[in-house]
């Protein structure tokens, strides 16, 4: 930013800071940040405005590194990325509005404009960019969560295997699904595998669509499916939405399914006499 | 290129160990089913393990094979169809519905001796 | 850089080298097993096609770098009869070569994105994407 400009901000440092902070206030009764005490409110208000004045002063085109690091803090905090963007957009309007108002001796107004919009959109782009990233990261991080989370192929006796589902089953955890449990009916030499659906939340067509492929393949790499943990209300929706399961094995609990696997593979729990 | 077919008491054994061409699998089938006529097998075990591949024309060809050795009156099960063919096979909608499969071999041997028995 | 491979086909084999071309394109592209299997499997039902409705053409399979996304595409070229209905041939079960009719159909579902251009009596295009994810 030029020097004449960052010397005519600086001028109005006082008045800028002033109205900003009005209309700030104003922003918090409007929008969820009411549960923000009016002391931390402030506060927090008065650091961006300092800081924003240091990267006018610091007058170097990169975001000063103080106001990185307080968006930084911000995120940490889980203030809505809106506060920032409010805030800055407060700031370009009660800057020019002083600026033009107090009849400034600077001779090409709409330089001045220009060179501040431009360096205004630097911080924009360099804060959003923090909070855009501080999410992909976290959508990352949970989507990694999931994974982990995702099925794994529990080997309850010789022969005999149970894959828990827990959570909603989306295209993607399906596929990953469908994988451990081939791999894992391979692994573990297992002759039926019981799919506990007892954590699914909803089974509408998609997901139903998806167990049914998994039991098809588990098939083909030659194992049994036997589906359990089939709630009252989940049978209500499979039957009327005529997602049609007759060609699989169904069991309402674990303990069924598993007595039923035993059958298959021909051997009984048996109660020993003293 | 043929693939061995070996016997073993009433049964026939076939490990497929080639990237199957349409003209392999052709002759295979024919292979399978002269071989089942000539030694008037009941039963017949083929081995995919180091099958690496399964297209919509081997599915055919293994569907038919199936569906012809039980004509002859021959069982037929398929063992050992690694993970990424099932899955292949599954998005590509073909299901194999009527076709026995098992783990391995070895247990591609009892589930027909049971069915036999059975 | 990036890789591509072509393969004529003219007889059955060229299935079975087209095949084996995009199954190692696959492995070093970087996929894994399950999607290299339905790569391959791809890239065999249309060199399939182009055997048994165009006598010959030409498989092209080449590593794709978009974006910051990685990815292998196939494209079938022939000088064929060209699809009459293509409506018909993306249906499940429809054949006229007494196969299962799960050939294109099963390619569009192993794949993550496919575009088929045909002109009667002029040829046909058919070119499929996966991206590795």
């Amino acid at each position: 930013m030029k020097t004449e400009i960052r010397e005519a901000i600086l001028q109005h440092q006082e008045t800028i800071i002033e109205h900003w902070t009005t209309e700030l206030d104003k922003f918090r009764t409007e929008d969820n940040l009411q549960s923000i005490t009016k002391k931390v409110y402030e506060n927090t208000n008065r650091e961006f405005i300092d800081k924003l004045f240091l990267t006018v002063q610091n007058g170097q085109e990169d975001v000063h590194q103080e106001l990185i690091q307080y968006a930084e803090r911000l995120i940490q905090l889980g203030w809505p990325l809106n506060y920032i963007t409010r805030g800055l957009q407060e700031f370009r309007k009660v800057t020019v509005e002083t600026i033009s108002k107090s009849g400034v001796s600077y001779n090409n107004s709409i330089e001045f404009f220009q060179e501040f919009e431009n360096w205004l959109d630097g911080i924009v782009n360099v804060l959003v960019n923090e909070y855009s990233g501080s999410w992909e990261n976290t959508v990352f991080l949970q989507k990694m969560a999931l994974k982990e989370l995702s099925a794994p192929l529990i080997p309850v006796f010789d022969k005999i295997s149970v894959m828990p589902l827990i959570g909603t089953i989306d295209t993607e955890r399906a596929k990953l699904i469908m994988e451990n449990l081939l791999d894992g009916v391979i692994e573990h030499r297992s002759e039926v595998v019981l799919i506990d659906i007892t954590g699914v939340p909803v089974v509408d067509t998609m997901v139903a669509h998806h167990i049914i492929q998994a039991s098809e393949a588990v098939r083909l790499v030659g194992a049994k499916c036997i589906l359990v943990g089939i709630r009252p209300e989940i049978a209500q929706t499979i039957v009327n939405l005529g997602i049609d399961l007759r060609k699989f094995p169904t069991k309402s609990t674990l303990k069924k399914g598993i007595e039923s696997a035993l059958e298959l593979t021909k051997r009984e729990i048996v109660q020993i006499d003293e | 290129m043929r693939i061995p077919i070996l016997k073993l008491h009433e049964y026939l054994l076939i490990s497929v160990q080639v990237d199957l061409d349409d003209q392999t699998a052709l002759q295979f089938q024919e292979d399978v089913l002269n071989k089942i006529h000539e030694e008037g097998s009941h039963g017949v075990v083929i081995d995919l393990t180091s099958v690496e591949m399964i297209d919509s024309f081997i599915a055919k060809v293994l569907g038919d094979v199936v569906d012809m050795s039980n004509l002859m009156g021959a069982k037929v099960v398929l063992t050992g169809i690694q993970p990424a063919v099932a899955i292949t096979l599954i998005d590509m909608g073909i299901v194999l519905d009527e076709v026995p499969t098992a783990l391995d071999l070895e247990q591609g041997l009892d589930k027909l001796q049971s069915e036999l028995e059975g | 850089m990036q890789v591509h491979t072509h393969v004529e086909i003219t007889s059955e084999w060229g299935i079975v080298a087209a095949r084996q071309a995009g199954r190692k394109l696959a492995r070093e592209v970087g996929f894994g097993s399950v999607d290299q299997a339905r790569i391959t499997t791809a890239i065999s039902e249309l060199a399939r096609n182009i055997y048994l409705y165009a006598n010959k053409g030409q498989i092209k399979i080449e590593e794709l770098a978009d974006a910051g996304k990685r990815g292998i595409k196939i494209t079938a070229v022939d000088n064929g009869p060209g699809i009459k209905d293509v409506r018909r041939v993306m249906e499940d079960g429809f054949t006229t070569s007494g196969g299962l009719g799960a050939g294109l159909p099963g390619v569009k579902r192993l794949m993550d994105e496919f575009i088929i251009d045909s002109e009667l009596n002029n040829g046909t295009k058919i070119s499929a994407i996966k991206w590795l994810r």
